[in-house]
């Protein structure tokens, strides 16, 4: 099976006011197998969006080799667009186009024609609930509706690959927790590779099984999320509250701790996460009474803030 | 799998025509563009040949230049529609990601834009005939089709160059959806001769093959004997040259990034 995506060496400049050239993305190498959803995270401006619109071939690289699906995506761009589709978190339509038309004129630009054409206009309106808006335009719709009509519009060619770009945002919490059922569902039902941005980290976490990062248009960090947080030594949060007394040089010569802060009565401590470490570390209360333990798991927003920091 | 394929060119070509027509028919102001200005433009032309004096032929003249210059403005719209219309709702990116190319919404638009203009077409010879006594089948039902293919073609060509330069220049281009078919009309003559033009302009005019339609329909009222070869050549010429220049232009809007800052 060909991998969803491998990029090598992209870079992509946008020339600036008075023909200055602005470096969005540098060296961008990647290798999605598409068994998982990937995740593409980063801060604001940090070229998220550029890089999904070069692997959806809407915009090319100024430099380095891509190949989507196994085919070449620099020579054989049309050859690609057959095969995927994309959808955005503002997506926008023609205003005065219903949920039926947007959908029909949609699936008319993949060539879809006659039978094939509605049927696919209906299996998408059914997938995505939408068929009490059929009728509805598109200026009409609310955020969520909108969104669920994006996620339609970019499974009506059968894709194999889809990208979606930051599809929850504007969303609220009940909705974008139904856009994420729905993107599990594409991926895990109905087959389809995903290859996703977000900048918020519970639902990369939630969603994703492999992320890259992405900061001033580099890749600083991929992997799966757990190694991520592991390997980033950001460890665990261990807050103690406890009377007596503690010896802080034994404490801090523990190997594993990442971190103590002690005050009285309070120790703040981020350790590795393996038992070893724990053990010594509740070894060194043994003189104190322990009132009150607390055990934070790092979620990926330490990683976002550690990596973007 | 031929047909099936063929079948799939079609409808990516229709799926212009099929959004202009949705959005044409909801657009009140489509009653304006195939209605009300071509009506006001034709009447004001008529009733200014009645003030004259102007009689017989020299009144085709004159009322052949505002049909043409009506169905050009119309027709040009809808082919440069199919970009203004994702353009201003900001959905371009959907049209540019999916396998569609250039021609496709060229010749969807074109199509739509033929419906369109020959709807005007008819009710503006209908109102002349009525009218002004303008009768429009003078050099034969074939002069009439000759006639408006040159102008349809020309009117592609128009709105592929409004679609060229939105993908070059980005929003503020769409001023030229609406003056680009002015200074066509103007230096082609559409109220006059080429002749009474300056002799810089009478060189452009010749480069313009709405120059040769006009003068060929204008032909079958006794103003001279006019080929259409040179015009036809021109115009095929011209439709390759601008389908091809609109082709590159995509991807150099894929390569500057413009189609992303137009989906913003």
């Amino acid at each position: 099976m060909n991998d969803a995506v491998r990029a090598s060496g992209i870079c992509k400049s946008f020339n600036t006011l008075f023909r200055s050239k602005k470096e969005v993305l540098r060296d961008i190498n990647l290798l999605i197998d598409g068994e998982e959803i990937f995740g593409i995270l980063g801060p604001n401006g940090s070229g998220k969006t550029t890089l999904l619109s070069i692997f959806s071939t809407l915009i090319y690289p100024d430099r380095g080799e891509l190949t989507i699906l196994g085919i070449d995506a620099r020579r054989k761009t049309h050859e690609v667009r057959k095969l995927i589709n994309i959808s955005t978190g503002k997506p926008n339509f023609p205003w005065s186009l219903t949920v039926r038309e947007n959908l029909r004129h949609s699936g008319m630009l993949y060539g879809l024609h006659g039978r094939e054409l509605e049927r696919a206009v209906d299996w998408s309106m059914e997938s995505f609930d939408l068929y009490q808006y059929q009728d509805t335009r598109f200026e009409n719709l609310s955020t969520g509706v909108k969104q669920r009509l994006s996620l339609a519009k970019a499974m009506l060619n059968g894709p194999k690959l889809l990208f979606l770009d930051e599809p929850t945002t504007g969303l609220d919490p009940q909705m974008a927790q139904r856009t994420r059922a729905l993107v599990r569902r594409i991926h895990r039902d109905m087959g389809v590779s995903v290859v996703m941005t977000t900048h918020y980290m519970p639902e990369a976490e939630e969603l994703c099984g492999m992320i890259a990062f992405l900061k001033e248009g580099r890749i600083v960090a991929q992997d799966t999320p757990a190694r991520l947080k592991r390997s980033l030594k950001i460890g665990e949060r261990l807050t103690i509250r406890y009377r007596g007394d503690v010896d802080a040089n034994a404490l801090r010569s523990i190997p594993g701790l990442i971190s103590a802060d002690l005050s009285t009565g309070r120790a703040d401590l981020v350790i590795d996460k393996n038992e070893a470490t724990f053990s010594r570390v509740m070894r060194t209360f043994q003189s104190a009474e322990i009132l009150e333990l607390e055990l934070e798991e790092p979620d990926l927003e330490d990683v976002f803030i550690e990596l973007a920091g | 799998m031929c047909s099936l394929s063929l079948q799939g060119e079609i409808n990516k070509c229709l799926s212009a025509a099929y959004k202009n027509w949705i959005i044409s028919k909801r657009n009140v102001f489509t009653v304006f563009e195939l209605v009300f200005w071509p009506l006001i433009s034709l009447l004001s032309i008529g009733l200014m040949t009645r003030f004259l004096g102007v009689e017989g032929d020299t009144v085709a003249f004159l009322l052949v230049g505002a049909i043409g210059l009506t169905i050009l403005q119309i027709c040009q719209i809808d082919v440069a529609y199919v970009l203004l219309f994702d353009m201003w709702s900001k959905s371009i990116k959907n049209t540019f990601v999916s396998p569609v190319r250039g021609y496709h919404l060229v010749l969807g638009a074109l199509l739509f834009g033929m419906v369109r203009g020959t709807f005007a077409f008819t009710i503006l010879v209908v109102i002349s005939r009525i009218l002004f006594g303008f009768d429009f089948l003078a050099g034969g039902i074939h002069t009439v089709l000759i006639f408006l293919a040159g102008v349809f073609a020309v009117s592609a060509i128009i709105g592929m160059i409004v679609c060229i330069s939105i993908l070059l220049f980005g929003q503020k281009a769409d001023v030229a959806a609406w003056s680009l078919s002015g200074v066509i009309m103007l230096i082609s003559g559409i109220y006059y001769p080429v002749s009474v033009l300056p002799e810089p302009l009478q060189f452009m005019a010749h480069a313009v093959p709405l120059t040769y339609f006009l003068e060929y329909y204008r032909s079958a009222y006794g103003f001279g004997d006019h080929s259409i070869v040179t015009g036809a050549v021109m115009v095929a010429g011209y439709m390759i040259a601008g389908l091809i220049a609109l082709e590159m232009t995509i991807e150099r809007a894929r390569n500057t990034g413009i189609l992303l800052r137009l989906s913003e």
